[in-house]
């Protein structure tokens, strides 16, 4: 192994945001401690505050990694009732109090999370409506613990927060080291896993990233700050009692997370702010009961309707619009792809593989190897089972029988981010790429593939990684434009450069010419050449004929699910079976395949 | 015996309530792959709409029916143009929120306009119901199962054996198919939404006489229907049957044998024991994303 | 307090601290200073909205009559009312709401004994007297000086069912039905406990949650618990109704003496003839004295709505409060809260007032029966012992 040739570092930004943000909370810090405040104000900002935090966790689970969560009330009464109980009950600090209602919260999180997150979508929705609904009658049914329905009076606040305006100042430090930390999420390593999560599971998954530990992490988190919130604000009101975090409470969170916009905690605080402040705007709306109601039923869906985002979301969009653009960074390194010496053994071992979807052998016992350096197709009619097997390769599909090896080691039962920190990096026939994020992002998700040595860890040595991986793919100029922007072709180079920032040890490329036009071809050519030129091993799908033909030193051929062929490329094309394949039996057999390829 | 043959016909006749909720949930799951979270108020706002025809008015209960259901038609048409149709090309997360809102929506629309208190919706029979042997057969309850089943037929022969049932399940499978077959899909969706309306109509219709008319009627059959639908598989009508069914026993039973304070929770734990045990339900298929 | 909202309700919630005052003016008073004012925390939004609006209209006829007399402090009274939406957070923003004004002299708590719990450290902040109608025991009993009850405790009502069913109806071995929220819990326990001394025997104690759906299992355990009456606390009119039918269907035909909600108008309304006989303790019975006669016959004439417990605390509150502020001569809380603890032999609507050093302005319930559909007084017991 050799280490990664030194490149200039890159000139790091001033941290003005920052500043400024501290700026900002510690001025809010001071104004909540000495601003005179009725009380009327300090429980409606303490109220605020403490929501905010766990809307925020709403930010991290729904915002970055996608995950609906109808149970944050619970969390949050997880919190206060950790710090209700034990304050009163126990007589235990505050302070040890909090960290133990949030652990409790995480931990139940996690647990919820881990067994059901690999559900989805509308399942969590339903799992965490249960959980919140039990809770409740836990909380209400239990009375020798939880004092029942009667709830918790007379919770102590820490000593040196006594008196309510300290205790909203802490609340208000603590929403601000909150927010900071959610707000440089997305920019760390989990943050970055949970977007390519949200954004995309199965691209995520094969870029390398562990989905279902991302998912769980996340679901954590955001039932950890969800505890906090509740802990702060059960010192804050000194009562608590069950009905406080009933599943209403966190459909109220939730609308308030959409309402601000859940990819940031800024619109955490502004939905918070503003669902707390808006029944004062409309009070005239209240004196016909259900009327307030009614319309804030409405205007959920016309959020969700028209502005999706939320309202800092859209906000941001126009900022963003305004901001300068960063100075170029210097010109990107030769792109390194270290192959471990050749030993003559194959990079891949497939044998007997299977794949049946009930009655249907879409793989049927095939078997073939992928030698190191060069390209291999995999070709085939449609039906074939060319995309199955690649979908078994990347761990997409679990086989129904047979063995894969990479580099000797069995990865059958490995899932997917597990095959690609061994080394399997692959593309998508219909493009998957991280929407949200920029070129550069995409990328770098790529180069932090676990395992992959090459690059150091730190947020530099990523980004020159991932610049060298699109500048080889001849996109470096536009590195950090969303994807969105990007021409098809060009979407289809980012998907590869993403791969090749992991330095795989076998790239898997599923039909990397679909719907691509001639002159495009003619580059994905190039580009595969020089792929292959770099030692880098290849297992290509593709319908195109005269592309396999012409990058291809070896294929492989599938019909009905079964080998039919295998070998060198020019013999191969020429086998009859082949022919009958592709052309059916009108074609005389001696005709050959049309390739521009000279017979070998 | 007696006792258990009682809770058995209680649990049957809150069963056939959940079954009838969730087979609005099933069909506008199956045909737009939308939880519908104001499926509950429709049963709600029907009940109502019962109490003002019935009551209020004082016009005939058949008339009253008539025109109910006639209105939820003209609400789950109103639903889906409002509430699923702009977010048709989004996730699932929108939608879902957007029905939660929905839901928020009609329940204080109903409460602003007629206020909070519960109603009171005469029984279609005149009498409360008959004793076989030791059992008490309440008629309103006798009436839900039949008409439970009654649907249920109806559902089966309009869905194998129609022309415009067929093309509902071919949209449901698979829409981009659908509208290549010339199946106007948006109008197939259309109609799903307002049969469902109806059949939750007609589910608030029949339970108000026993559970009274009140504003949180809906919300709290609708979650017991939804996990009904979890557990009798997602997408599958004869689950959402069974599931609701047995959920209607197992409460019961639950409450009697167990504890009646907890009674809520055991449709919630059934319903996390299957998600984590038997995720696809008791008829459906597993689920996966394709590549 | 409802363990189980669902949808609905969402929002209601907290979203809030909404607070909506809808301040009733009278049409000659204007401009502040001009009257002295209280204020009122009530359900305007959510499941308690019902009875916000029964609170406000016992509240509104005391108001008039006060002001006819001649108002407070030479002053016509004012009410300034927030909505507590029904939820305890709601209750400790609306009160708050209201402390911040300074002018309110005094206020109106709630019915509900959580949100009276939830407002307690404020109200202590605050330092001036709120008068309430929740009936948990404990609300008097923690230290705190400034909450007066306006309604008899649930202990009363307990010793009262207790008395009315073993020393009346001469039954000792009974069913207990309660919900499982915190009115339903603490009367249950303290009917246990007033049986217990009675000499009479539990053979059944069953807690409920709240909306409920089916009480098939409930009433199938009081067959078989052999118990020859029933007590009950129930919250929420519709699960009483439902409870009503079914005890009636699957045959159980024990005498029953419920909590309050068993004779109030929409549970009447709900149940029909399967209340028919039973009896309930009831703060408020229109035939109960000449007090109670002369506010039912005001409330008759102001809203065409029959009499009950909800509107008739807020009268008596409203009508005391303004007493003892007159009587102290200023609106300092202290001299204010001195004279309400001075309170003797008020006729209220409720009965009558007599305060003692806690704050509890009652000390009895009437007993009354359901005669088909109509609620008829029985008999008051009364345990005030000078």
């Amino acid at each position: 192994m050799t280490s990664p040739p030194a490149k200039p570092a890159a000139p790091r930004r001033f941290p003005l945001g920052s500043l400024l943000y501290a700026a900002a909370a510690a001025g809010a810090v001071a104004l909540a401690a000495t601003t005179p405040l009725n009380g009327y104000l300090l429980n409606i900002l303490m109220q605020a505050a403490t929501y905010s935090v766990a809307v925020i966790g709403l930010t991290v689970v729904l915002g970055l990694c996608g995950q609906i969560n109808l149970a944050q009330a619970a969390f949050f009464g997880l919190g206060a009732y950790a710090v209700g109980l034990g304050t009163v009950d126990a007589g235990i600090s505050f302070w040890l109090c909090l960290p133990v209602g949030m652990l409790l919260a995480a931990g139940l999180g996690a647990v919820l999370g881990a067994s059901t997150l690999r559900l989805g979508g509308h399942y969590l929705a339903m799992v965490t409506i249960s959980f919140q609904q039990i809770l409740t009658l836990v909380l209400t049914n239990w009375i020798p613990v939880t004092h029942g329905p009667d709830g918790v009076p007379g919770i102590r606040r820490p000593p040196l927060f006594a008196d309510g305006q300290s205790y909203l100042a802490l609340c208000v430090a603590v929403l601000a080291l909150v927010g900071y930390a959610v707000w440089r999420m997305p920019k760390t390593r989990l943050g970055r896993a949970m977007r390519a999560v949200r954004d995309n599971e199965l691209a995520a998954g094969v870029a390398g990233i562990n989905v279902y530990r991302t998912k769980v992490a996340a679901f954590a988190l955001g039932a950890l700050l969800a505890g906090l919130g509740g802990g702060l604000f059960a010192g804050g009101f000194t009562y608590i009692s069950p009905d406080q975090f009933s599943f209403a409470e966190s459909v109220v969170f939730l609308t308030m997370a959409l309402l601000g916009g859940v990819g940031s905690p800024v619109g955490a605080v502004i939905g918070t702010g503003l669902l707390i402040l808006i029944p004062e705007w409309l009070r005239f709306l209240k004196e016909i009961p259900g009327l307030y109601l009614a319309i804030y039923g409405l205007a959920v869906i016309l959020i969700v309707v028209f502005m999706p985002d939320g309202i800092w979301g859209f906000l941001g969009d126009q900022v963003r619009r305004l901001r300068r653009r960063r100075p170029a960074p210097p010109p990107a390194g030769d792109l390194v792809l270290e192959q471990a010496a050749g030993t003559g053994a194959p990079v891949l071992e497939v044998e007997e593989l299977s794949k049946h979807f009930g009655g249907l052998k879409a793989v049927d016992a095939v078997s073939f190897a992928v030698a190191r350096g060069g390209i291999h197709a995999l070709i085939g009619p449609n039906g074939s089972g060319k995309t199955t097997t690649l979908n078994v390769l990347s761990g997409l599909y679990t086989p129904t029988g047979g063995r894969v090896r990479l580099e000797g080691r069995d990865i059958t039962h490995r899932s997917p981010h597990a095959r690609a920190a061994a080394g399997i990096g692959r593309t998508f026939q219909n493009i998957r790429l991280f929407r949200s994020m920029s070129a550069l992002e995409n990328v770098v998700i790529g180069a932090e593939r676990p395992d992959n040595a090459l690059v150091a860890r730190d947020r530099a040595a990523l980004e020159a990684r991932a610049r060298e991986a699109l500048a080889f793919v001849g996109l470096e100029g536009r590195a950090d434009e969303p994807v969105a922007s990007f021409s098809y072709g060009h979407q289809r180079l980012i998907e590869i450069a993403r791969a090749l920032a992991g330095n795989p040890v076998l790239l898997l490329l599923d039909e990397p010419a679909a719907g691509l036009n001639s002159s495009e071809k003619n580059a994905l050519t190039v580009l595969l050449r020089r792929m292959a030129a770099k030692g880098l091993t290849i297992l290509i799908i593709d319908h195109d004929m005269t592309l396999v033909s012409d990058v291809a030193n070896h294929i492989t051929v599938l019909n009905f699910g079964r080998r039919i062929a295998d070998g060198l490329t020019a013999g191969v094309l020429r086998e009859p079976a082949v022919i009958e394949a592709y052309l059916g039996e009108a074609e005389g057999p001696a005709t050959g395949l049309k390739t521009d390829l000279a017979p070998a | 015996m007696d006792l258990i043959l009682q809770l058995l016909f209680t649990g049957i006749g809150i069963g056939s309530v959940y079954a009838l909720v969730a087979l609005g949930f099933v069909l506008i799951f199956r045909a737009a792959n939308v939880v519908n979270f104001a499926q509950g108020e429709f049963s709600m706002v029907a009940a109502f709409l019962m109490v003002v025809f019935a009551v209020d008015l004082g016009w005939p209960y058949w008339l009253s029916i008539l025109l109910t259901l006639g209105g939820m038609a003209l609400l789950g048409a109103l639903f889906n143009l409002g509430v699923y149709y702009p977010l048709r090309h989004r996730t699932y997360l929108p939608v879902i929120i957007s029905t939660i809102g929905a839901s928020i929506f009609l329940a204080n629309t109903t409460l602003a306009l007629y206020g909070p208190q519960p109603q009171v919706l005469p029984p279609v029979f005149e009498g409360q119901g008959f004793l076989v042997g030791p059992v008490f057969l309440d008629s309103q309850y006798l009436l839900i199962i039949a008409v439970t089943a009654a649907l249920v037929a109806f559902q089966y022969w309009f869905f194998e054996h129609t022309l415009v049932g067929k093309k509902l399940q071919a949209t449901s499978q698979d829409k981009e198919m659908a509208a290549l077959l010339g199946i106007p899909v948006a109008g197939m969706i259309m109609l799903t939404f307002v049969y469902s309306a109806v059949l939750g109509g007609i589910a608030g219709i029949l339970v108000a006489p026993v559970l009274f008319v009140s504003i949180q009627m809906g919300a709290t059959i609708a979650l017991k229907a939804f996990a009904a639908t979890i557990i009798g598989g997602f997408g599958d009508v004869a689950g959402a049957i069974v599931g609701g069914l047995a959920l209607g026993v197992i409460e019961t039973f639950g409450a009697a044998y167990v504890s009646v304070p907890y009674k809520d929770a055991f449709a919630f734990i059934v319903l996390v024991i299957f998600l984590v045990l038997r995720p696809q339900g008791l008829f459906g298929e597993r689920v996966a994303e394709k590549a | 307090m409802t363990t189980r909202r669902a949808f609905i309700k969402a929002s209601a919630c907290t979203i809030a601290g909404g607070l909506v005052p809808g301040v009733i003016r009278s049409a000659w008073a204007q401009g502040a200073g001009a009257t002295t004012r209280i204020g009122m925390v009530l359900p305007v939004t959510g499941p308690g909205a019902d009875a916000g609006r029964f609170a406000l209209n016992g509240a509104k006829i005391a108001l008039e009559a006060v002001n006819k007399a001649g108002g407070v402090l030479g002053k016509p009274l004012e009410i300034v009312t927030e909505d507590d939406q029904t939820t305890n957070p709601g209750a400790v923003l609306a009160f708050s709401k209201l402390a911040s004004q300074p002018d309110l002299v005094g206020f109106l708590g709630s019915i509900r004994s959580t949100q009276n719990h939830a407002m307690a450290p404020d109200i202590l902040k605050t330092g001036k007297p709120v008068c309430f109608g929740g009936t948990d025991p404990v609300l008097t009993q923690l230290g705190n000086p400034w909450l007066f009850r306006f309604r008899p405790n649930d202990s009363f009502s307990a010793r009262v069912i207790a008395e009315h069913g073993v020393a009346g109806l001469g039954k000792k071995k009974w069913a207990v039905i309660h919900s499982t929220d915190a009115f339903g819990t603490s009367g249950a326990k303290a009917l246990t406990e007033a049986l217990g001394k009675a000499g009479a025997t539990v053979a059944l104690d069953q807690g409920y949650a709240n909306q409920s759906q089916d009480f098939t299992p409930v009433v199938l355990a009081i067959r078989q618990s052999g118990a020859d009456v029933i007590g009950s606390y129930f919250t929420f009119e519709n699960d009483l109704g439902i409870f009503a039918r079914q005890l009636r269907q699957l045959g159980v035909t024990a005498p029953w003496v419920g909590s309050p909600s068993i004779t109030n108008v929409t549970a009447l309304k709900l149940a029909g003839p399967s209340l028919y006989g039973t009896y309930g303790v009831a703060d408020y019975a229109e035939e109960s004295s000449d007090a109670a006669r002369a506010f039912g016959k005001a409330y008759r004439a102001a809203t065409k709505l029959a009499p009950d417990n909800q509107s008739s605390w807020t009268f008596d509150a409203v009508t005391v409060l303004a007493q003892a502020i007159n009587k102290a001569g200023k609106t300092d809380p202290q001299a204010i809260r001195e004279a309400l603890l001075a309170v003797r032999g008020h006729e209220g609507a409720e009965g009558t007032y007599n305060f003692d050093k806690n704050g509890d302005g009652l000390h009895g319930y009437n007993v009354v029966r359901n005669d088909k559909g109509t609620i008829v007084f029985d008999k008051r017991i009364d345990f005030y012992q000078g």
